[in-house]
């Protein structure tokens, strides 16, 4: 106890120490510090040394904690921050109102994509649900609702007694969850929008959720389980098509000739929205948006953005498709937030 | 400028203090194997081994903070807790292990398994036909048996969506079948792979494809057709800790491609990372994972289904030392750990600890002469009467004379055992042997019993001024176990023991 103790006070002493030298450093170089807290799924794009470097050439350095979207939203410190990088519109408009920042920026975006195996194509296109690679959600919901299991799909090559169900994360933590949440509540609500806790919604939505069994609480564990793992375990999974686009960019050879990407319709867009709470965070936000050179690197980490050209260069030749048609638009955040408290009850 | 210097390194030199304290991790015994190897991490790391399901609500209580991690075999039981999950950080899954059935290659060769697909319901067919016995670990104090347990009851029950009360209910018949072959039980993974090898009567093992493939003797491994649950070993950053950097260092040098393979060299677990050849002793069979329960209940009736329902039942005979020693705190805390055992502690862990439905137990408390036999049978419903009966007899119980442990060791093994029944001793004392027997005397005694009587282990208990090495003599003799509750609380070590008996 006393050992942990002392390394409580040298951790005080050595902050204190870390942030006059940083002060003093700020004044010396002119290097600016600016701290983020963002959604875990940009981390390795703000730890990339060439973006890194880009920031520095504006004499910028930014510093990231991550968290969940939803915890960003709501419990997290955010006094402690020059900005807030949700990865959700909706999300970010809560922040926006609620720290009363005057403007946002959407550098980035990524539609929910499915990534899956051509064993699990070839059934699932027999029995209506995939045509090419759209993912039908309407067809989805209604092959969940008899509650079909793989080795009930004639010629599927999966002989799983498992039911078909696409993997996702927890809905009660997970962003990527809520975007899914969002397309498929969207079709049960007789394609619109939901505008709040709508029970018969719930109702049909909730068992995608829930008869997973256990999920997962952030994007990237389920999705190493796919790429790892491979159809066993996750015979198709709901992902930010940036996850896929990142691997396949890099050529890193984690995607193997089997594995397929589908897009459902309709489909959401993730919009990584920026909230600055001071003059810095501006800066990096307009950086982020504006200059050439960040959207370069951001499609290289399997982000979409403003300038289609840039995301389309890089996918040429590859099965991610330029252009994404059957978009709908996601619920406000209290409307979300209270279909997921809904579904959060029946955990219990 | 020379101010800012100085500052710098003053910094610098408090950087190489703090980072003299080594990251803290609260681990499963399951990963004891991996110490060795992160050794060559160039990061001082620190194990404190604990049980599962006792590591997981010390979690949830918020009585972890010492630790800056916790890494067990899986933390799906853990997430189930209410306030578990708001106590965690950051997850990163390190490895990869399915809990899978190994059977001697010629009992797998006579059941026809050695090559073609077999499901759980052929194995639960096969075990209620008496074609095979098998050990697995206890679903309440190992997480093997609990994967186990979820992928038999997953399989069984026909259902593809995760188990709730009801499908539960229903596969209970079904997982008593599957169940009635297993004749060697063990509250951890590693103790359950010995003990298997001194049972040439036990034909396989349910436990970690990790576990089988290291074991000395070669198995045939049977990969259920119709799913599996697997651990995947989560190194996971407690949100009090502020060590996150440290954290992150470990976790990547973990998974880096060279430290993957050799885990899985070392330790025959599969990677948990892309692009990592997978040797070939894990064979060419797709895995479906089952859906494990995403509710408290879910999880917890099981685990009491299993328990009060489907096991083959224990019959726990306690020999006690009540002599003059005793006397105070001591025979005060026999009294407690007793009571914990009939129900007192309402933890999960303590629940799942106590004497269990259609159980039988046996006291045999003792000085320098048996001080009388205390014979229970729980009822297979309603046990709150007889749990008080016992309750209240522990209470009542009281210290004088010398110590004969060998004469009471003795009557405990004169008991009659049964096939229906899973026996088992456990013996408690706090000193040395003063009056009767001596341990010769019970060592020839023990050579010539029948092989039923002698299959029976001793779990023994080490207490105040307990004549250690006889002890353990003791516990090798009988196949049994040492639990030292020298330092800790006699209540602790018999919760512990009942993932024995």
């Amino acid at each position: 106890m006393r050992r942990r103790l002392l390394g409580v006070a040298l951790a005080v002493l050595l902050g204190g120490a870390v942030v006059a030298a940083l002060v003093l450093g700020n004044q010396g170089s002119g290097v600016t510090v600016v701290r983020g807290v963002i959604g875990s799924e940009k981390k390795s794009f703000f730890d990339d040394p060439e973006v890194k470097a880009a920031f520095a050439k504006h004499g910028l350095q930014v510093e990231v904690d991550t968290a969940g979207s939803r915890e960003i939203a709501t419990s997290v410190d955010l006094g402690a921050y020059s900005f807030a990088f949700p990865s959700s519109a909706p999300a970010a408009e809560k922040i926006k109102k609620e720290r009363g920042a005057t403007r946002t920026f959407a550098p980035f975006f990524s539609p929910m994509a499915v990534a899956t195996f051509e064993p699990i194509v070839t059934a699932l296109t027999r029995a209506g649900v995939v045509d090419g690679t759209t993912f039908d959600i309407k067809r989805y919901l209604e092959m969940t609702a008899e509650g079909t299991r793989w080795d009930a799909l004639p010629g599927s090559a999966y002989q799983a007694r498992k039911r078909v169900l696409l993997t996702t994360t927890d809905i009660r933590t997970s962003n990527s969850a809520a975007m899914y949440l969002a397309l498929t509540s969207y079709v049960a609500n007789g394609d619109d929008v939901i505008q709040g806790a709508d029970a018969k919604v719930a109702q049909r939505v909730a068992p995608l959720f829930l008869d997973q069994g256990y999920s997962e609480s952030t994007s990237e564990a389920p999705f190493e389980d796919y790429l790892a793992m491979g159809m066993g375990k996750t015979p198709m999974i709901m992902i930010y098509e940036a996850q896929y686009a990142a691997h396949l960019f890099a050529g890193d050879g984690a995607v193997r000739p089997e594995m397929r990407l589908l897009y459902p319709s309709p489909t959401v867009l993730s919009k990584h929205t920026l909230v600055p709470f001071d003059q810095d965070a501006n800066e990096v936000g307009r950086l982020l948006t504006e200059d050439p050179e960040f959207a370069a690197l951001a499609a290289r980490h399997g982000f979409r953005t403003a300038n289609p050209g840039v995301f389309a260069g890089l996918a040429q030749g590859t099965p991610l498709t330029r252009d994404l048609v059957d978009v709908v638009e996601p619920p406000t955040y209290d409307h979300l937030e209270q279909l997921v408290a809904m579904i959060e009850e029946r955990y219990l | 400028m020379r101010a800012l210097l100085a500052l710098l390194l003053a910094a610098a030199s408090l950087t190489a203090c703090s980072g003299d304290e080594p990251f803290r991790i609260l681990a499963g015994s399951e990963v004891a194997d991996l110490e060795p190897l992160l050794k060559d991490s160039g990061i001082e790391v620190e194990f404190t081994y604990t049980g599962t399901l006792d590591g997981a609500e010390q979690v949830a209580r918020g009585d972890a903070g010492d630790y800056d991690a916790i890494w067990f075999s899986s933390n799906r039981y853990l997430s189930l807790i209410d306030g578990a999950r708001e106590k965690l950080s950051t997850q990163t899954k390190i490895m990869n292990s399915p809990v899978v059935l190994g059977l001697k290659p010629a009992k797998a060769a006579e059941l026809g398994w050695d090559g073609t697909p077999v499901s759980w319901s052929d194995i639960a067919t096969a075990a209620s036909a008496g074609r095979f016995t098998f050990g697995m670990t206890n679903p309440a104090s190992s997480n093997s048996g609990f994967s186990a347990l979820v992928g038999v009851a997953a399989a069984l029950s026909n259902a593809g969506e995760a188990l709730d009360a009801k499908t539960i209910a229903a596969v209970t018949p079904r997982l008593k079948e599957f169940f009635s072959a297993q004749k060697l039980t063990s509250g951890s993974s590693g103790w359950l792979a010995d003990a298997y090898t001194a049972r040439p009567d036990v034909d396989g093992l349910v436990n970690y494809e990790s576990v089988l493939l290291g074991m000395r003797e070669k198995l045939t491994l049977v990969y259920p057709s119709d799913g599996v649950v697997s651990a995947d070993y989560p190194l996971t950053l407690l949100a009090s800790s502020s060590r996150k950097e440290r954290y992150d260092e470990l976790t990547s040098w973990l998974r880096t491609p060279e430290t993957q393979r050799r885990i899985m060299t070392a330790t025959h677990r599969r990677p948990a990372v892309p692009g990592v050849r997978l040797a070939p002793e894990f064979g060419t069979a797709s895995l479906v994972e089952l859906p494990f329960p995403n509710r408290r209940s879910a999880a917890d009736e099981l685990i009491g289904a299993y328990l009060n329902q489907v096991r083959v039942p224990a019959r726990a005979v306690f020999v006690l030392d009540t002599s003059g020693s005793m006397e105070g705190d001591r025979i005060d805390g026999l009294r407690t750990a007793l009571a914990t055992l009939t129900g007192a502690d309402t933890s999960a862990y303590g629940t799942f600890s106590r004497f269990r439905n259609r159980e039988q137990v046996t006291l045999l408390p003792f000085s320098d002469h048996t001080k009388g036999q205390q014979d229970y049978r729980i009822p297979a419903d309603r046990p709150e009467a007889v749990l008080g009966q016992i309750k209240s007899y522990a209470e009542g119980l009281s210290a004088s004379g010398g110590t004969a442990i060998y004469d009471a060791l003795r009557a405990a093994y004169e008991q009659p055992v049964d096939a229906q029944h899973y026996s088992s001793i456990v013996l408690m004392t706090d000193g040395e042997n003063t009056d009767g027997s001596e341990y010769l005397d019970f060592q020839l005694y023990h050579q010539a019993l029948p092989a039923e009587r002698k299959a029976v282990r001793t779990f023994v208990v080490l207490f105040g001024d307990s004549d250690v090495e006889e002890m353990r003599q003791i516990a090798t003799l009988t196949g049994g176990a040492v639990f030292d509750a020298r330092d800790g609380s006699l209540a602790e070590a018999f919760k512990e023991i009942r993932g024995y008996q």
